[in-house]
């Protein structure tokens, strides 16, 4: 899902990095406020750990297909959201830099959606609710694949709104959505499997490592570090959620199987219908304003481009006037590889000497 | 794991290329950073039809490969991951914009801004390492907590890395047959790796408390901006300049035709 | 040796310590540690040689007896302070070496104590020589082998000027080239040294002195060449003969 710099304009880039910035000042804050030093360690071995996970496949059963670990919720999980939001946006910058996994300028736009969504929807909206009585298996799963399958949601979304806005593509709203959105509600749901799977390993080994579980009767102290309390454990989660693990799970299925069809029914016959819940989304003035979201992603795009364009709107005319410009850019090209020429000889010249 | 072979080679080419003696190696991070983004913005605001401006905007990661002896292989085999999605927005293009020829030229714009951005940000990592970036984020004030946290995860990646490795080698010993991991091994075997890995930062915590940190990290930047980091920047900000916002291509062009 | 008017940097009385209040781990124990000295601490995994070394830098307070470090009683006030002295080679370089290069990781503990450029300049280079390996100062410490981060780990330690070092099992994967070379540095260090080992070879070939502990407790105190030569005490507490004495 890592964007590529080329899918966006500096306007929309720059839009993502200041929402980026503002979410990690905020966060910068929490956490000097808790001022616990052993939190930067741990942000940095937990990076490097969720930046090596990403290298593992995981073979979803059933399929020939592998999925991977889910980061951001994973981390803020551990962490919290502030402290897991600001080691996602270190993965997720060295993974640019490292990996070419996602660009630089689309870096602001990456972590947006990727780690916001992620370690704030997920662990704020999602995880910390649930957990608000203390934790069990089932709760866990439930929690994780929801905030798996949502946060990659939105972010795939806002994959599509941002691609749009840089007015980049002319793949049409609808139909880009209906890709987008039933691919990652797929990978959405293996990741929170996979991830669920780990913390509920982490619940029953050391449930203390676990960030934001209430107070509850059934975590006892005396079951911590108890490898054999899988029979406890999971009776607990009868009496806390009173559905079992597998039945959860199945029903999380459905239901995921469900919203992929409302999804995809909704882009191909209701394009009026998702330009609303763009507004919804995106919740800007702009987006509000006009009806017709490709024409306002369009509008952005030519009142906000940082620099003014020379070149034609009008696919006709700019065809018929960039033919010199054409010419130019080759012979421009063809210079640069004479100069380059000249200068590897030079250079081997000089290593003979 | 041949995949997490093929990534810890990846980041020791990487490094491999930081470490040499080249003159772009020496250039002050910051420069490189600041260079390497105005080129990103630039690339990225041409308009998508303005085919004959992105073809001369090659002349920087062309220079720049060749100051810096990069091979261009190693940057077209590091496009794979992000080029897929670019290829799938612009493919449409054909089709629903306005005309043929112009969504095949919109096309080809955008084919152009990938690859472009992905060249230039791989000369900038395979000329400078990260702690030299980390450094240049510190000089425009990026905070504190989240440089260290960066220089952390890049101290141990590789660790990690192997001990992936490790586990995916072993895990395969004992199930030759499978692809990956199968679902049930999931939770027990990452779960144990990372819990041995919050153990590892404990550790590590305890290393830096025992040598006076307190929630402060103390380092020092080296590097000195010199008179050449100053002239390669200059020089190429008006190159930009002169390639954006003159017609110079179209009046090269206009004396060949 | 001892002659009673030599400074001891390390007094302990009667310590006892239980692991999260519910298991004891060291009981009553009472040592006293001499400038200069390099002691050996023997006795299978588990006896409690980490524990005693933790308490010793202050990463584990909440001990019962008497505790003091270059004569300061070990409280939470005085940590700071006789972190200043004491320095621990951690047994795993890797979570000792958390920088980037060899030279940033030497500078870490100078720079935190405050210290100008130039004087962290010349306490990186002199520990760097002191352990045979300037010619790493660039480095990446992942691309070093495993004897050069134990090396560098000690130079570390070293760039802080300790009056103690503490050592936890430091020839553990070392290939025997490596083995020798730690041991001849350890032997020039002037420092007071205590190791924690179950390399019992490597504690003869350093250390003057051993403790040996057992179950959380020590059961000898001597001089290295006596206890390390008694069979029938090493083996009444779960070791063996070092393998020189082996025949």
């Amino acid at each position: 899902m890592h964007m590529a710099d080329a899918l966006l304009n500096p306007a929309v880039a720059g839009t993502m990095y200041v929402a980026t910035a503002s979410a990690a000042a905020y966060s910068i804050r929490k956490v000097k406020m808790e001022s616990d030093p052993k939190k930067i360690p741990v942000m940095g071995v937990m990076g490097a750990f969720v930046f090596a996970t990403q290298m593992l496949n995981f073979t979803i059963p059933g399929t020939g297909s592998s999925g991977h670990l889910c980061g951001g919720m994973m981390l803020s999980a551990l962490l919290g959201p502030e402290a897991g939001f600001l080691t996602m946006i270190g993965v997720l910058l060295v993974q640019c830099l490292m990996f070419a996994d996602g660009g630089l300028l689309a870096l602001g736009a990456n972590i947006w959606n990727m780690a916001f969504f992620g370690c704030f929807i997920g662990s704020l909206l999602i995880w910390k609710p649930i957990m608000k009585n203390g934790a069990s298996k089932t709760k866990i799963a439930v929690a994780t694949i929801l905030g798996c399958v949502l946060t990659l949601q939105m972010g795939a979304f806002s994959v599509v709104l941002e691609t749009l806005a840089s007015g980049i593509t002319e793949l049409p709203f609808n139909i880009f959505v209906a890709t987008m959105q039933p691919i990652h509600l797929a990978i959405g749901a293996v990741e929170g499997l996979i991830t669920s799977a780990v913390l509920i390993f982490i619940y029953e080994a050391r449930p203390e490592m676990l960030w934001g579980v209430g107070r509850n009767v059934n975590v006892s102290s005396t079951k911590m570090r108890d490898e054999n309390s899988d029979v406890s454990s999971s009776k607990a989660a009868e009496k806390n959620g009173r559905l079992s693990f597998k039945k959860t799970l199945a029903v999380l299925a459905v239901v995921a199987a469900v919203a992929a069809g409302v999804i995809s029914l909704y882009a191909s016959s209701h394009p009026d219908g998702l330009e609303w819940s763009m507004e919804q989304v995106a919740g800007t003035s702009e987006l509000e304003a006009t009806g017709e979201a490709y024409e306002v992603a369009d509008n952005i795009q030519s009142t906000t481009s940082i620099l003014p364009d020379y070149a034609f709107k009008n696919s006709d005319s700019a065809l018929g006037t960039t033919t010199s410009g054409l010419v130019g850019g080759l012979v421009v090209v063809v210079v640069c590889v004479g100069v380059s020429m000249i200068f590897k000889f030079f250079r081997n010249g000089k290593k003979e000497v | 794991m041949s995949n997490i072979d093929n990534s810890l080679k990846e980041i020791g080419k990487l490094n491999d290329l930081q470490q040499r003696n080249q003159w772009l190696n020496n250039i002050h991070p910051l420069v490189k950073l600041l260079l390497t983004v105005i080129y990103i913005l630039l690339v990225v605001s041409v308009d998508k039809y303005n085919l004959g401006q992105m073809l001369v905007l090659a002349i920087y990661p062309f220079m720049v490969f060749n100051i810096g002896d990069l091979r261009l292989k190693e940057a077209i085999y590091r496009m794979r991951l992000i080029l897929p999605l670019v290829m799938m927005v612009g493919m449409f293009n054909p089709i629903f914009d306005s005309s043929i020829e112009a969504g095949i030229i919109s096309m080809v714009t955008l084919m152009l801004k990938g690859i472009y951005t992905v060249m230039v940000a791989y000369a900038l990592i395979a000329t400078t390492s990260i702690e030299a970036i980390c450094y240049a984020l510190r000089q425009i004030y990026i905070p504190q907590i989240l440089v260290v946290v960066i220089l952390l995860i890049y101290r141990y990646i590789f660790i990690m890395g192997q001990e992936a490795d490790r586990i995916m080698t072993a895990y395969k010993l004992r199930a030759p047959a499978q692809k990956g991991i199968n679902y049930k091994a999931w939770g027990s075997l990452i779960g144990q790796w990372l819990i041995r890995s919050m153990d590892r930062a404990e550790s590590v915590y305890e290393s830096m408390q025992l040598r006076g940190f307190r929630g402060e990290y103390a380092y020092a930047s080296k590097a000195k901006i010199r008179l050449a980091d100053i002239l390669y920047l200059i020089i190429w900000i008006g190159v930009f300049a002169v390639l954006r916002f003159t017609d110079i291509v179209d009046v090269i062009g206009g004396l060949f035709i | 040796m001892k002659t009673g008017i030599e400074k001891h940097l390390l007094h302990i009385e009667n310590l006892s310590y239980e692991y999260e209040r519910l298991e004891l781990v060291l009981k009553n124990i009472s040592i006293d540690v001499y400038q200069g000295e390099t002691v050996g601490l023997i006795g299978n995994n588990g006896v409690g040689k980490s524990t005693l070394l933790k308490l010793l830098v202050g990463l584990l307070l909440d001990y019962e007896g008497t505790l003091e470090v270059v004569n300061h009683p070990m409280v939470k006030e005085n940590v700071n302070h006789i972190r200043e002295h004491i320095g621990y080679v951690f047994q795993d370089s890797d979570n000792q070496l958390f920088m980037t290069t060899v030279e940033e990781d030497v500078a870490f503990g100078p720079r935190n104590y405050g210290l100008s450029n130039e004087e962290v300049e010349k306490r990186v280079t002199k520990a760097l020589e002191l352990t045979y390996i300037e010619k790493l100062r660039d480095k990446h410490v992942y691309k070093l082998s495993g004897g050069e981060k134990k090396l560098a780990s000690i130079a570390t330690i070293l760039s802080m000027e300790p009056d103690i070092i503490l050592m936890d099992e430091p020839s553990v994967a070392l290939d025997p080239k490596n083995r020798r070379n730690l041991i001849n540095l350890l032997n020039d260090l002037e420092q007071t040294k205590i190791i924690a080992s179950h390399d019992l070879d490597f504690v003869y070939d350093t250390c003057d002195r051993v403790l040996l502990l057992y179950e959380g407790e020590i059961v000898a105190d001597g001089s290295a060449k006596d206890i390390l030569q008694n069979k029938e005490l090493l083996e009444d507490n779960g070791l063996e003969l070092p393998l020189r004495f082996q025949g």
